[in-house]
């Protein structure tokens, strides 16, 4: 017994290496979420085929227009496959997405992984670029906020953020382009220049795009950050300990109080990219972006139910692995997660 | 080597071991006079602390007792300046011949740490839970001493060393939560030390702790006292731990103290009758087993009022009428011993 | 215009402005109370132009204008904001148009809060699995890009006013219902509640007598709040060419239709977008000032 090979005890030790690994908090947590978010997904995909199905009129219809006759729209139908009933359609669908195969778009006939891939990086950089922003000019604001509550800069970020909060991205949008298109004529009001073609030019094209995502944005964040942050210098034992210390009112506030504050914010951050997803249809729209929301509503406006299914797919893997990769990072960043929960 | 190196060495020098400056010859350090607390609460005040007078001597210690809501708590917060904005502090407290009340938060942030220092009640939140408690202990160093990083943490560690928390060294690294209640306690206690305070306040300090971690934590709150020479005020709802480590003990009801003395005296002629309620409800061991332990009934009083009589009247068995009428004044009744009581306890009336 | 009576969406605001006033706190009672009144004022003041107006003053039609009198300038006879270029009175669009959009959050928040107020409180009080999979229903519904959804539906729907208002339905409901679930857990443990069940009162009853009136007023400041979004989403639908479809005006599709000659005449969009901003605003500052008193109680 107490003579094991060299090699066994290796074996041994990484499989209890292994086992450990298996328990450790934060992987048990992605496993049950991702266990949680397969039926989730599921669900929207059948949610999105019923809708798609009940919408009257066909695509073949749509693609030949109104004067083709009732043979053209079924030869064409039983070229695109829409002969069959819906629930095979689905099935083969659905083998098709769990082999990596999205099938043609049927207005254009291209592959719709060819679409996304055009489409998706446009969209990918302007909400990045939103979000990069807006948080950019949220933590300053809101430490300062949080710094005197009920103080002059505190109450004009509660206005602030209230504006932001109730006004429309597409108004702003327009508000935008009025003031700097057509007012003060400094920046395109429309098209995208791709990053290929320079720099400087694919960043002035996102300028008012972004700004238009991210001011909503900014608000939403400012309000949320600045509660927070006022919560826990008002309520937290650990704020007191600091201020005991005898370390000053904004190394309290960014040390102790930002440092909790950053996971909430982080949380939030995650949780609302479903929303931004919406956003980006209009923004896009607005400013003739190339983005996959532009796509989407092509496609609706198409019926092209191949293009539309993917598309929804996409967004909601983005809003579902978001939500997973926020509590990762929770997982990773936060010491209290990172290491378990030791002692009483 | 700084001469901040070494926290028990550097302090060894500013008081002989055990020999307490004598109170007659010296000045205090801290002097309260007349200290006033009151909250805003909406639309109502909340009359914290009533005219609170008490002096403190370099090396002591002294026991704050009351019931929470009695005002301990409060009136020590307001000597820190840790009170929210909605608290008026009025009164004097002096601290080492210079006024604490009225400083601003600036000049208020050299003495914080510094020259007072708090020990809290609940160790588990009173540390930043995503900070490592190293970098807890550090923050207190370098906001008062000029030392770089390396000689801010081997200060640090060797304050671990100092209150008694097991390799130090590995601690140091370590989060709040992977530590046990009583070392958490303990890491507090280090960073009060952290800047060699003059006067340390424990406020609850042990209450939040298993029996056996509260006597541990108690212990090693006296005997660094011994050692660094400080000054001690312990805040307690509990009369039996002021008997056991006290100098010098004031009973405090309704924001106002009802009595002080030192703890010999106290305990040998208690005056006040809410002390001997106190007292009696402390277990003890020559009682019958399993005889219970009488309770003081009612409620602590409403502090949105002042009341125009004894704040205790209305829970007292030897209340009368005078008791309803006047507020009985605050007084050195006895050499050494104030109370605030129209008919006090006679010597028979203590254990 | 008959489905919703003009005075209904009025009547609850005016009363909680008139519950404030009276408050016990009365030395800085009328200050705090501002924080209901000024919103619920505007808010007033918005929903009687839209619905009133157009009754007691004689405004030309929001449709059918006469090409010869397009693109007038604001301040002209007889239009005192101007056309726009088909011709059309934009002061009748606007409040034609606002009474499309409110007409159309108020069904939505309507029907949120009777099916969705429902089904959370029947989910949270059977509990179990069948709690479960209502809750991973709506849990589908919450992951999918709530536009994108109404988008979808509209488009399946065609594009018309009660369609609007079934594609928005789909974002309120599961917004609705699980407020209401967790405010009905959070009854269910309640000694009344206990009392109720050990004596035998059947489901529906201690649902209708006991837990609604319970959470209904969570429900309808939750759902007020709530308004704001829809109004947003329903103009951006109309925006998108989903949602109310031209020539009957709302403030989304007056914006989409405005902006196709947004450089030569700034104003068909602005005005639009100053209307919908001040209605947004106000429930939304309504919504939060009884929040915050609710929270505070």
């Amino acid at each position: 017994m107490s003579t094991s090979t060299p090699a066994l005890g290796a074996d041994r030790r990484v499989s209890h290496g292994l086992a450990r690994a298996l328990r450790s908090p934060s992987l048990r947590l992605i496993g049950r979420r991702l266990a949680a978010a397969i039926p989730v997904l599921w669900g929207v995909t059948l949610l999105t085929f019923l809708v798609l199905n009940i919408m009257p009129g066909s695509a073949a219809q749509q693609l030949l227009g109104a004067d083709a006759t009732p043979e053209q729209v079924r030869q064409l139908e039983a070229e695109l496959n829409l002969d069959q009933p819906a629930w095979v359609r689905y099935w083969e669908w659905l083998q098709g997405v769990v082999t990596g195969d999205l099938g043609n778009s049927i207005a254009s006939g291209q592959p719709v992984t060819t679409i996304i891939g055009q489409r998706l990086p446009v969209s990918v950089e302007l909400v990045l670029c939103a979000i990069i922003v807006s948080l950019a000019f949220t933590v300053p604001l809101a430490l300062m906020a949080a710094r005197r509550p009920n103080g002059i800069v505190d109450r004009l970020s509660m206005v602030l953020s209230m504006t932001g909060l109730s006004i429309a991205n597409y108004v702003f949008a327009l508000v935008l382009v009025v003031v700097f298109a057509v007012i003060f004529p400094v920046l395109p009001a429309i098209g995208f220049v791709p990053l290929s073609d320079g720099l400087l030019g694919n960043l002035r094209s996102l300028i008012l795009p972004a700004i238009a995502i991210g001011f909503p944005l900014f608000c939403f964040y400012t309000r949320f950050l600045r509660g927070d942050l006022v919560e826990q210098m008002r309520g937290e034992d650990y704020v007191v300990t600091a201020k005991a210390k005898g370390v000053g009112p904004w190394r309290v506030l960014i040390r102790h109080a930002f440092r909790n504050s950053l996971f909430g914010l982080l949380t939030i951050v995650g949780l609302n990219l479903g929303t931004l997803i919406g956003a980006t249809v209009i923004i896009e729209q607005i400013f003739a972006l190339p983005g996959i929301g532009q796509e989407l509503l092509q496609a609706i406006n198409n019926r092209d139910a191949v293009v539309v299914q993917a598309i929804v797919l996409l967004l909601a893997v983005v809003v579902v692995v978001a939500n997973l990769i926020t509590d990762l990072l929770y997982a990773v960043l936060d010491p209290r997660i990172r290491y378990g929960q030791r002692s009483a | 080597m700084s001469t901040y190196g070494a926290p028990h060495s550097a302090a060894a020098s500013v008081s002989g071991d055990g020999s307490r400056p004598s109170p007659s010859t010296t000045m205090p350090l801290l002097e309260v006079r007349d200290l006033w607390v009151r909250f805003r609460q909406g639309d109502r005040q909340v009359w914290a602390v009533n005219g609170l007078s008490y002096e403190l001597f370099g090396g002591q210690t002294l026991a704050i007792i009351g019931e929470s809501g009695s005002g301990k708590t409060v009136s020590s917060r307001a000597l820190m300046g840790l009170l929210p904005e909605t608290a008026t502090v009025t009164g004097s407290a002096r601290f080492d011949g210079e006024e604490l009340l009225g400083l601003s938060d600036q000049e208020m942030r050299q003495h914080r740490g510094a020259d007072l220092a708090m020990v809290f009640q609940d160790p588990t939140r009173s540390l930043n839970p995503t900070m490592r408690v190293g970098n807890q202990i550090t923050e207190a160093i370098r906001t008062h001493l000029p030392l770089d990083r390396r000689a801010a943490r081997e200060r640090a560690i060797e304050l671990l060393r100092l209150v008694r928390l097991p390799s130090p060294r590995q601690r140091f690294f370590e989060y709040p939560h992977q530590l046990s209640g009583g070392m958490r306690q303990r890491v507090m206690i280090a960073i009060a030390l952290a800047a060699d305070p003059k006067l340390l306040i424990a406020d609850e300090a042990t209450s939040s702790l298993d029996v056996t971690t509260q006597a541990q934590i108690m212990e090693l709150l006296l005997d660094l006292q011994g050692q660094l020479g400080m000054a001690l005020i312990m805040i307690s709802h509990d009369l039996g731990l002021a008997a056991s480590f006290a100098d010098e003990v004031i009973v405090m009801y309704a924001g106002r103290a009802v009595e002080r003395a030192s703890t010999h005296q106290l305990f040998a002629h208690v005056r006040m009758p809410y002390t001997e309620a106190l007292l009696e409800a402390i277990p003890r061991i020559e009682r019958p087993s399993h005889s219970p332990l009488p309770v003081t009934p009612g409620r602590p009083p409403d502090l949105t009022t002042l009341p125009v009589g004894c704040p205790f009247e209305p829970r007292c068995s030897r209340a009368r009428d005078t008791c309803r009428e006047t507020s009985p004044p605050f007084e050195e009744q006895e050499p050494g011993h104030w109370w605030a009581c129209w008919y006090p306890c006679d010597d028979g009336g203590s254990g | 215009m008959a489905s919703v009576p003009p005075e209904a969406p009025e009547r609850p605001m005016l009363e909680t402005a008139g519950a404030a006033a009276v408050s016990p706190r009365r030395r800085r009672g009328w200050v705090r109370s501002l924080d209901v009144a000024i919103p619920a004022g505007v808010l007033a003041l918005v929903l009687g132009a839209c619905f009133l107006w157009p009754i007691v003053a004689s405004i030309p039609p929001p449709t059918g204008g006469d090409v010869l009198e397009s693109n007038l300038p604001p301040l002209s006879p007889g239009h005192v904001l101007g056309t726009d270029p088909v011709g059309n009175d934009i002061l009748s669009r606007l409040l034609h148009g606002g009474q499309a959009s409110i007409q159309i959050a108020v069904a939505v928040q309507g029907i949120g809060l009777v099916l969705g107020g429902s089904l959370g409180a029947f989910a949270a009080y059977v509990g179990g699995i069948l709690d479960a999979v209502i809750m991973r229903c709506l849990d589908v519904l919450i992951a999918f890009p709530s536009l994108v959804l109404a988008l979808a539906i509209a488009q399946s729907l065609g594009p018309s006013k009660v369609n609007t208002i079934w594609a928005l339905t789909f974002f309120s409901i599961p917004a609705i219902a699980r407020i209401s679930r967790a405010a009905t857990l959070r009854l269910r443990e309640q000694p009344f509640m206990v009392a109720a069940r050990l004596s035998g009162t059947k489901m529906w009853r201690v649902l209708v007598r006991h837990i609604a009136p319970n959470i209904l007023p969570q429900l309808v400041t939750f759902g007020l709040l709530g308004m704001g979004i829809i109004i947003i989403l329903e103009g951006a639908l109309s925006f998108l060419g989903l949602g109310v479809p031209p020539p009957a005006p709302s403030w989304g599709n007056m914006i989409f239709i405005g902006q196709q000659s947004i450089s030569a005449y700034p104003r068909l969009v602005l005005m639009p977008c100053a209307f919908l901003f001040v209605t947004v605003l106000s429930f939304n500052l309504l919504g939060e000032a009884l929040r915050a008193r609710w929270s505070a109680q």
